[in-house]
């Protein structure tokens, strides 16, 4: 075992060293090169002093120059490198009760245990059977650490779809330290691609700042000769993210924002003041960052204030979680026009209707009497999706099933999930790569038809970034 | 049947509370060191919910007045030392001491508009407090300091195996107890803060300062008129139940390493839970907070899977299969709503008198030190 | 200028949402002297109750009234059962009742209506949005000197008065209401004269609950959507409102809503940088306290009634 172990930690010296090869010439990211430096010359040396095997190192080298996890940190290295046979347990904390923040998520968790059931259904993974335990951490940070070592207690071999970024944030020392891939985090925070410090924590939404990145290209292709911009966003870790990722972009593509407003996450009231001091500076472009029935709210509000202003027609950008026909739907016809990004298809739209993947997703839904949350509960089914195929290709691997092998398949992993749009592929690539889902399809709403149209092509550049 | 007395301070009744004090901390030692990470963990949320429920007990318990602010208090707590931490670098332990004198002074502010405001209105003042504190920490005046609504992160303990960077007199706690485990180290700071806030509880509560507070509880004017300074008192009592609520933030952001002005236990969800944990255990003792905050984590964690309704009890499954929400938050609602028709004093009043049946304790006549022979001793039971 | 009126409008048009909700608390706490913390987890019982027969096809004008009789109910019940005999022991009790009650039917609305966050409108569902009792639609305005007031605001702000009219009414010149005042003022007194307190003090719950769904409700059809945190918020500011105006005041709970929803709103427009959205409701919460600070029992509230 130590021996398998020693040699992948060669493997990842030599492609450490490939990496700093290739990136000498580059400057920017010469200090993430050097830290991993430095990793890979300790565990270089101690390979050395364990003498192992030369032919045995050339041959992994060979066979892959991919990343691999060092569980020499581990508290428990045997343990991340046991095979994993007979069952596999998948573990998460969701917040299921909690109120405020709690109802916005909830579908995803129906989503998540449908697509496990369809996965054992279909003995997806041949003979291993798949259980997944969700705990209730009632989006409270305190309370998640308790929930995960419950689980890890139980036995869990993996984490996947974690939501929150305070919450994940408050276990990735436990799960990094015990060694337990941290998987398909639930939050787009930019924090969850530090694979220096946390090796064994990915998430899976599209990091927000890439997506405010999508949308100042997309203006700046709209407006070439600038335009003006007023944010409006959710004054919480999610909304402010975003808002300072655009903020620091706008100078970069001719924006200029002349005015600011924000909504609390637990203000239930529509934003009427908000947009009344929004639509006095006279903006071309309203970039929102909503949040679950907020994104209503903002739409209807906007929609009344533009009929009151007769001839201000600002252009309306909407992150993508308002971007379900069902959110968008309830907006009624304030929701028309508006810009937006997604990734996966929109499963309740009629046009998607014959897709194959989309009609087997609703069929299975609907057979488990889950249809009424299929739109919203899409994201929670490919969390689940995503997870498998990084757990297939883990088996499939050499080394075996284990917990080592589950997170570097899912640190050199290449995929399309079903439902995702054509030309999606995610992919993570070691250090090089460290998000999963980077592309991104901006999309115009068309509410008589309550259909999105694609504006431009798959967005894919950030991918490989 | 006819209780048995016991004498307060006689030999049977040390030998009782040093069998009651040897079993808890035989129970304090066997958890971080032979228990599951998950019994651990869970003890670690317990014991933070217990130090706050205990501070607002010295507060609501003794002197009557009623705070649904002190998740303020306990943001103070994790933003004091998450500041102090992710900025400028202090480690974690120098961060308690900052945080009890700034919990202590605005504490004892907020007790001067509680002089001319009572009841109901007081309740809806600390009730603001707790609304604007996370306002305030998201106010993009003080981003430079708090982060906004990012709030901060690395702000808990920064260690790995190679390099254990805190030692106390150079014990390594969590090296030498298993493994290069975090919890337990985790668990002795909180272990340390709860008898910490016990001990202060305690010495007020026994001391002349704890009788002017029941005294105001029980009757403000006639308090005033037998000489105890309604102003000092109150602001002090007010002043250290903050203070005391500070430390378990404190703790929250060690050992989740972020601190959010979004999470639960800053906003007033936190105060709610504070307030119906100690209640629940018993409001007004010493305990309360204690039982109160244990059965509390304890039905959320094992509630927590029941969406699934084969993670059910299977005697309780008929009750609560009809839903996939977890029913935890609904069946400690009712346990509070129930307690309060059978025992005003929670758990540990129905505890007392249950015990009053068999056993009574004999209190030492005031102003002695020395142990009086019980003359009248049953004829008072 | 048409800046400040639209602001102030704005402000209005919240205001009258806050003072819809207050005033529910209002007519319990002169009834009994009690906070009913569990007042705005009550309406939205109720409000999702109406969005359940929305989904089952009857026409809000239908669903409505059933909504606030069951709010009725609710309110008559809870004081029957839970409060009266708990007002027994201690103030305190009560409001730790209402407090559980709080918890309790927030996690009954998730536990019965799964965590829904909007009504549905995927597979099988029959509203698009929560029908609201006023035209919604953009264009619904009238332009007064240049700024726009919302038909559905002015909807509001008419049911409120009309509210507090027919409450004004009640409270004056009806045996029911006359008796709610005198169990209000002295209930020992009332008892001796006749006065069925216990029936008038479940009145007083049961009405209150009824108007905080009417609220529920209209706030709903406001948002197009029920949620589980619709109320929380709202039931603060109403709290602020009836603080301000006097917790046994009707006129001071519409008047204190109306104050705060213009002066948060004046202030977070004009002040963006150093009060904004973010910091309004410390900008509400400190007009109260300062009012308080003057006057503890609020701009109209009367002194004596305070027991708690």
């Amino acid at each position: 075992m130590k021996r398998v172990s020693s040699a992948r930690l060669l493997a990842a010296l030599v492609a450490g060293s490939f990496l700093v090869a290739a990136c000498s010439s580059d400057g920017s990211s010469s200090t993430d090169t050097a830290a991993d430096t430095t990793t890979a010359d300790t565990s270089g040396s101690e390979t050395t002093a364990d003498g192992t095997d030369t032919t045995a190192v050339e041959t992994t080298v060979a066979g892959s120059d991919a990343w691999a996890v060092n569980t020499d940190d581990c508290i428990d290295p045997a343990a991340a490198e046991a095979p994993i046979e007979g069952t596999i347990k998948i573990g998460s904390a969701m917040p299921l009760t909690g109120g405020v923040a709690a109802a916005a998520f909830a579908p995803v968790k129906g989503g998540f245990e449908a697509y496990i059931k369809y996965a054992n259904d279909n003995k997806l993974l041949g003979d291993l059977t798949i259980e997944a335990t969700i705990e209730d951490d009632q989006y409270n940070k305190d309370l998640t650490p308790g929930a995960i070592s419950k689980q890890i207690d139980a036995g869990v071999n993996l984490f996947s779809g974690i939501i929150g970024s305070p919450n994940n944030a408050a276990v990735r020392d436990t799960l990094n330290e015990e060694c337990i891939p941290q998987l398909n985090a639930l939050t787009g925070s930019p924090a969850w691609g530090d694979v220096e410090n946390y090796p064994w924590t990915t998430g899976i939404l599209v990091p927000y700042n890439v997506e405010s990145r999508v949308y100042a290209k997309q203006l700046a292709e709209l407006y070439p000769d600038g335009a003006k911009v007023a944010l409006f966003y959710v004054n919480n870790e999610f909304g402010q993210v975003y808002a300072d990722a655009f903020k620091e972009l706008a100078p970069d593509f001719n924006l200029e924002i002349v005015d600011e407003q924000t909504i609390e996450a637990t203000d239930a009231a529509p934003p009427t003041a908000q947009i009344t001091s929004i639509a006095d500076k006279k903006p071309d472009v309203v970039m929102a960052v909503p949040l679950g029935a907020g994104c209503i709210g903002f739409l209807t509000e906007l929609a009344a204030k533009k009929a009151q202003n007769t001839g201000w027609t600002p252009a309306t950008f909407i992150t993508n979680t308002c971007a379900s026909s069902l959110i968008l739907g309830a907006a009624g016809p304030a929701a028309d026009g508006l810009y937006t990004s997604g990734n996966l298809k929109d499963v309740t739209a009629p046009s998607n209707a014959a897709d194959p993947a989309v009609k087997e997703y609703l069929d299975f839904m609907n057979a488990e009497g889950l249809g009424e949350i299929a739109a919203t509960a899409a994201a929670g089914w490919t969390t689940a999706e995503v997870t498998i195929a990084m757990i297939k290709q883990a088996m499939e691997s050499p080394d075996g099933l284990s917990r080592a092998s589950i997170i570097n398949a899912a640190r050199n992993f290449t995929y399309t999930p079903s439902l995702a749009r054509d030309g999606v592929v995610d992919t993570m690539n070691g250090a090089d790569d460290p998000f999963l889902a980077e592309s991104l399809q901006v999309l115009q709403y068309a509410q008589p038809t309550a259909t999105f149209t694609d504006i431009g092509s798959l967005i894919t550049e950030f991918e490989t970034k | 049947m006819k209780p048995i007395a016991i004498r307060s301070g006689s030999a049977a009744s040390w030998a009782i509370r040093l069998v009651c004090a040897a079993i808890l901390v035989y129970l304090a030692f066997w958890i971080p060191t032979s228990a599951s990470n998950g019994v651990i963990d869970t003890c670690i949320t317990a014991l933070t919910l217990m130090a706050a429920a205990m501070a607002l007990n010295l507060l609501l318990g003794y002197t009557g007045q009623i705070s649904i602010g002190h998740s303020a208090f306990f943001g103070i707590g994790a933003y004091t030392t998450g500041i102090l931490v992710s900025r400028y670098g202090w480690s974690p332990f120098q961060t308690f001491a900052v945080a009890f004198i700034v919990a202590f002074v605005v504490g004892a502010l907020v007790s001067l508009p509680a002089l001319r405001i009572k009841g109901v209105y007081l309740a809806l003042v600390t009730l603001a407090l707790a609304l604007v504190f996370p306002q305030m920490m998201k106010w993009p005046k003080l981003v430079w300091l708090t982060g906004g609504a990012r709030g901060l992160d690395n702000t808990g303990f920064k260690f790995t195996k190679q390099n254990p960077t805190y030692e106390i007199f150079g014990w390594n706690p969590w090296g030498s107890l298993r493994g290069e485990n975090v919890k337990p180290f985790h668990y002795w700071i909180a272990m340390v803060i709860v008898v910490i806030v016990y001990l202060a509880c305690r010495g007020v509560v026994k001391s002349r300062a704890g009788r002017s507070l029941v005294a105001i509880r029980d009757n403000e004017t006639a308090a005033a008129v037998m000489g105890v300074n309604l102003a000092s008192t109150k602001a002090l009592a007010f002043g250290l139940s903050a203070a005391l609520c500070s430390l378990p933030g404190c703790l929250s952001a060690i050992r989740t390493g972020n601190v959010t002005p979004d999470s639960t236990n800053l906003t007033v969800q936190g105060s709610i839970t504070f307030l119906i944990v100690m209640v629940v255990g018993g409001a007004g003792s010493l305990w309360g907070p204690i039982i109160g905050s244990v059965l509390f984590v304890f039905i959320t964690e094992r509630t927590g899977d029941w969406s699934d309704p084969d993670a059910i009890p299977g005697v309780l499954r008929p009750f609560f299969s009809w839903s996939n929400t977890p029913p935890g938050t609904g069946i400690f609602s009712i346990i509070l709503i129930v307690l309060m028709f059978v025992a005003p004093f929670g758990i540990v009043g129905m505890w007392r008198r249950f015990q009053a049946r068999f056993v009574t304790v004999v209190p030492r006549p005031a102003g002695t030190g020395t142990i009086v022979e019980p003359v009248a001793a049953p004829a008072e039971a | 200028m048409e800046l400040f009126l639209q602001r102030l409008f704005d402000g209005l048009s919240q205001g009258s949402v806050y003072a819809l909700i207050a005033l529910g608390l209002v007519i319990i706490y002169r009834g009994t002297g009690h906070l009913n913390f569990a007042q705005g987890e009550m309406a939205l019982f109720c409000t999702y109750v109406v969005y359940q027969l929305g989904e089952w096809g009857l026409p809000i004008g239908v669903s409505l009234p059933i909504g606030m009789l069951v709010g009725f109910a609710l309110g008559a019940a809870t004081e029957v059962a839970l409060i009266r005999p708990i007002a027994k022991k201690s103030a305190f009790a009560v409001f730790i009742v209402t407090i559980g009650l709080f918890q309790f039917l927030n996690w009954l609305d998730g536990a019965i209506w799964s965590d829904q966050p909007l009504p549905n409108s995927g597979v099988g569902s029959v509203q698009q949005s929560f029908p609201s009792l006023f035209p919604n639609e953009p264009t619904d305005f009238v332009n007064v000197f240049g700024a726009a007031i919302k038909i559905q605001s002015i909807g509001v702000f008419l049911l409120v008065i009309v509210l507090f009219g027919l409450l004004y009414l009640l409270f004056n010149f009806t045996k029911l209401g006359l008796s709610m005042n005198a169990v209000a003022s002295n209930p020992e007194s009332a008892k001796l004269v006749g006065i069925r307190t216990n029936m008038v003090l479940m009145t007083s719950w049961g009405l209150a609950a009824a108007i905080g769904a009417l609220g529920g409700v209209v706030f709903a059809g406001i948002n197009s959507n029920v949620n589980l945190s619709l109320m929380f918020g709202v039931f603060i500011y109403a709290s602020a409102a009836a603080t301000l105006g006097g917790f046994d005041s009707p006129g001071g709970a519409v008047l204190g809503g109306l104050i705060i929803g213009v002066i948060e709103n004046l202030a977070a427009g004009y002040a963006p940088r150093w009060i904004g959205q973010e910091m309004k409701v410390g900008v509400a919460l400190a007009v109260i306290l300062i009012v308080l600070m003057v006057k503890p029992s609020g701009l109209f509230g009367t002194a004596k009634v305070e027991r708690v």
